[in-house]
């Protein structure tokens, strides 16, 4: 037993030594896939940290109550709540309008909420900068003043009145900026809008007329952990809005939401991404190293030594690209996972938990098993004769293939051979150019979305939820493209390899050494022209809702072209330097 | 009339200490029709000349000329032309495509020359049927005995009508009854042929036997129909 260790062993250093690039290209195709699911996991739980933090800093309501309809008797049968059972502490009722603010020539819709300097018992928003209400002044909430590029010290016009920004604040009273609860006097619907306070005594400037709204800030002994509220905890006959502290934060939650399905996508394609490459390098590997099984057969290995000597090898570059992914992931979680500026607090940087380490290693090691398994089980099964010949899998015939290419011109001829040769490398190159093109159309798709708010007021306001989308887009690019990029090169210099006897053939037959580059290209374009028409299909369908306006179709259709090119120039390179080869040498070391 | 000829060909691999002259200065011309054998032992730069004659190796000094016609200095997209056209090859390991059938492979040649697929295909069947292979069209090489697949290579090397057909150690596989089968087919080619081989047994179809010993002719006999039988009895 310890024999068989050791010689398992030194067959693992030996292999990890002598083959270092495919080790790489193997250890940064399984590190994608973990370090993606590693951010996936972090951005999953971004929203509650920050938001708990702010609600423990600012005293945030369990509840907030507001009376559907704008008049004195709501508002008195609102104020009543808070001799309700259970209530342990409340401020308000706070009046509320629902005003524009204008600055830098921009006109928004503003929530005006009217404050008493001194700090109220429930919701004192924190301040961020400058100071808290005043008499004259306006406190704008961070995220939006940041949205609006207002500073302390600018002035502002809330409806029509000219007001010097005192202060920002944050709280949790409020659904982030854009979702501060914003509609027209006398509806019900919302629009977009940011949050503003002023001294309760200048709100009745502000509203210049309107009739007031008002909110009750309330805390429970037990507070509500759901989103709803029961109604009929409270004892009011005027119709009210309940919103609890657990619907604010799923609400919040959604600005991200954009960010973490696409990360939920992104980690799926770059999954299958990653077994396309793993499943093309094991397999090329595993072509290479027929000789040493048949060796070790040879000299009494069982087929368990021999799947054992294969596989262990991968399962520890898996091992390893789990920890490369986890330490990448929670790298970058930070740039990712930053509250927003609604938010106080940070979600730190904590090492990853238990159950991401297990996740991501699970999945490391699946992508590495099942793309070994089938081929380390051939080699360990294979006759030692056959193994010890060293002779390639025969290719299979494709008659129909065959026959179809006899009509075509050289190159087509050539290229269509050559993929009929081994139809599951031909496969795999669909596979690769699919994800990658599905994965490169919805992210051009979801960044060409409507970058701003619809319904704030301004056209040219951004969707605060893009910038965060567009972080994660950026980096599911580069990860995308690194891996397709070595997909396309391994899948290119693998059927270099194996076509290297073919088209020695076929240049001492007459071809040029141009039709046979060119028809090696051909056999690698050939799959990937479905998988690049599937892929924009797919991608298209992946990023566009059924209800969204009509895009322009030019970026994602420039961007499968983009694909289908950028495969044609990796894959022209080795075939003109294939091609170039001498003959006699390729027909010399070519097996009988 | 010469159909090939070689002056002063050389072909040398590695410099100072380690340098190898695998074909040294050798002039040869090759007229129409005659039937070419080169012997002599491993090493000695017969395959190494095969390929400088075809084409598929570059020389290091020298020239060769085909039908009048400098090739040694042609680009490799001329030459392909030139193979395609006028030089059929048959090598010791068959070289045929394990996916395609006889017939498939055998066509090979006539497709890449340009030619329509039903003419390809017309012309494939009848030479599978001159080497006798005509029942054996539509199987794979795997299918086939090693004689029938060199069989089926010589077919193909014939498909464009070429004006020489170069071999390389075409029986070096094969079994005293195939390696029969293939001389036999040689002797009723009508195309002039340069064999290289150990092969004593290429005698009895030779008109000429040269012998190489390190990269140079040693021995340069034409043989005449009684000594070629005799040496065919002999070996």
């Amino acid at each position: 037993m310890t024999g068989r260790l050791v010689l398992l062993g030194r067959l693992l250093v030996r292999d990890l030594r002598r083959r270092k690039v495919e080790n790489i290209l193997l250890l940064i195709a399984i590190a994608a896939a973990s370090g993606s699911l590693t951010l996936g996991i972090a951005l999953n739980g971004i929203a509650t940290q920050p938001f708990t933090e702010t609600k423990t800093a600012t005293a945030g309501p369990d509840v907030t109550v507001r009376p559907l309809e704008p008049t004195p008797a709501a508002r008195a049968a609102v104020a009543e709540l808070v001799k309700t059972p259970g209530v342990t502490g409340h401020s308000g009722p706070y009046p509320l309008a629902f005003k524009t603010m204008t600055v830098h020539g921009k006109t928004v819709h503003a929530v005006v909420e009217g404050r008493d300097r001194a700090p109220a018992p429930v919701d004192q928003p924190a301040i961020t900068d400058g100071t808290w209400v005043r008499p004259g002044g306006v406190v704008v909430e961070r995220a939006f003043a940041e949205a609006m590029g207002v500073r302390t010290g600018d002035t502002v016009r809330v409806g029509d009145r000219a007001l010097p920004v005192i202060g920002t604040a944050v709280s949790t009273a409020f659904m982030a900026y854009p979702h501060a609860g914003w509609h027209e006097p006398g509806r019900i619907e919302g629009d977009h809008g940011g949050l503003v306070w002023v001294d309760r005594g200048d709100l009745g400037a502000v509203a210049a007329g309107q009739p007031l709204s008002y909110i009750l800030n309330l805390t429970f002994a037990h507070p509500p952990t759901g989103i709803t509220f029961p109604h009929d905890v409270f004892d009011v006959d005027t119709p009210i809005n309940v919103t609890t502290w657990a619907f604010i934060k799923q609400e919040n939650g959604r600005l991200l939401a954009d960010a973490q399905y696409a990360m939920m996508i992104g980690t799926f394609l770059l999954t299958f991404l990653a077994l396309a490459g793993v499943l093309g390098i094991v397999a090329g590997r595993v072509i290479a190293q027929r000789r040493r099984v048949g060796l070790l057969k040879a000299v009494g290995a069982g087929p368990g030594i021999i799947a054992l000597s294969n596989l262990v090898e991968y399962l520890v570059i898996a091992l390893a690209g789990a920890g490369a992914g986890l330490a990448g992931g929670w790298l970058l979680a930070p740039v990712l996972t930053r509250p927003g500026a609604s938010m106080i607090g940070s979600v730190g940087v904590p090492l990853p938990t238990r159950g991401t380490v297990i996740a991501a290693t699970v999945l490391a090691l699946a992508i590495a098993g099942l793309a070994t398994l089938v081929p380390v089980i051939r080699a360990a099964t294979t006759s030692t004769i056959h193994a010890l010949a060293d002779a390639a899998a025969p290719p299979r015939r494709r008659g129909w293939r065959v026959w179809l290419s006899r009509r075509l011109p050289t190159p087509l001829l050539i290229g269509v051979r050559i993929n009929a040769r081994r139809p599951r490398r031909a496969r795999l190159v669909t596979m690769n150019t699919l994800i990658t093109t599905t994965g490169l159309v919805a992210v051009v798709t979801a960044w060409a979305h409507d970058p701003t708010l619809s319904s704030i007021g301004d056209p040219t306001i951004p969707d605060p939820r893009n910038a965060r989308l567009h972080e994660v887009l950026i980096l599911l690019v580069v990860a995308l493209g690194t891996l397709a990029l070595i997909n396309t090169a391994v899948s290119t210099w693998t059927a270099v390899l194996d076509a290297r006897q073919p088209l020695a053939v076929a240049r001492t037959l007459g071809a040029t050494p141009a039709q046979a580059a060119l028809g090696l290209a051909v056999a690698q374009l050939l799959p990937a022209l479905p998988g690049a028409a599937l892929g924009l299909w797919f991608g298209y369908r992946m990023a566009v809702d059924d209800d969204a306006p009509t895009q322009s179709y030019f970026p994602m259709i420039a961007t499968t072209v983009g694909v289908v090119l950028a495969v044609a120039v990796l894959t022209a390179v080795p075939a003109l330097l294939a091609a170039r080869r001498p003959v006699a040498e390729t027909l010399r070391s070519a097996p009988t | 009339m010469t159909v090939l000829e070689a002056r002063g060909l050389t072909k040398r691999y590695g410099r100072d200490s380690a340098l190898v002259r695998a074909v040294d200065e050798i002039d040869l011309a090759v007229p129409a029709g005659q039937k070419l054998a080169v012997m002599g032992p491993s090493g000695c730069g017969k395959s190494t000349l095969l390929h400088l004659l075809g084409g598929l190796q570059e020389p290091s000094d020298g020239e060769v000329w085909l039908a009048g016609r400098r090739i040694d200095t042609l680009s490799e997209r001329a030459l392909a032309r030139l193979r395609r056209d006028t030089i059929g090859f048959v090598f010791q390991s068959f070289h045929l495509m394990d996916e395609l059938t006889a017939v498939e492979n055998v066509e090979l040649a006539a497709l890449l020359a340009g030619r329509s697929p039903r003419t390809a295909r017309r012309r494939a069947l009848h030479l599978l049927d001159q080497v006798g292979l005509a029942d054996r069209a539509g199987h794979l090489p795997a299918q086939l005995s090693g004689g029938q697949r060199q069989r089926v290579a010589v077919a193909r090397a014939l498909t464009n009508e070429p004006l020489i057909v170069l071999a390389d150690e075409p029986t070096g596989n094969l079994d005293s009854a195939a390696t029969l089968e293939v001389l036999r087919l040689f002797e009723e080619l009508d195309t002039t042929l340069i064999v290289v081989t150990h092969d004593t047994r290429i005698s009895a179809i030779a008109d000429r036997m040269i012998t190489m010993r390190d990269g140079a002719f040693a021995d340069d006999t034409r043989l005449a129909g009684a000594v070629r039988a005799v040496r065919a009895v002999q070996s």
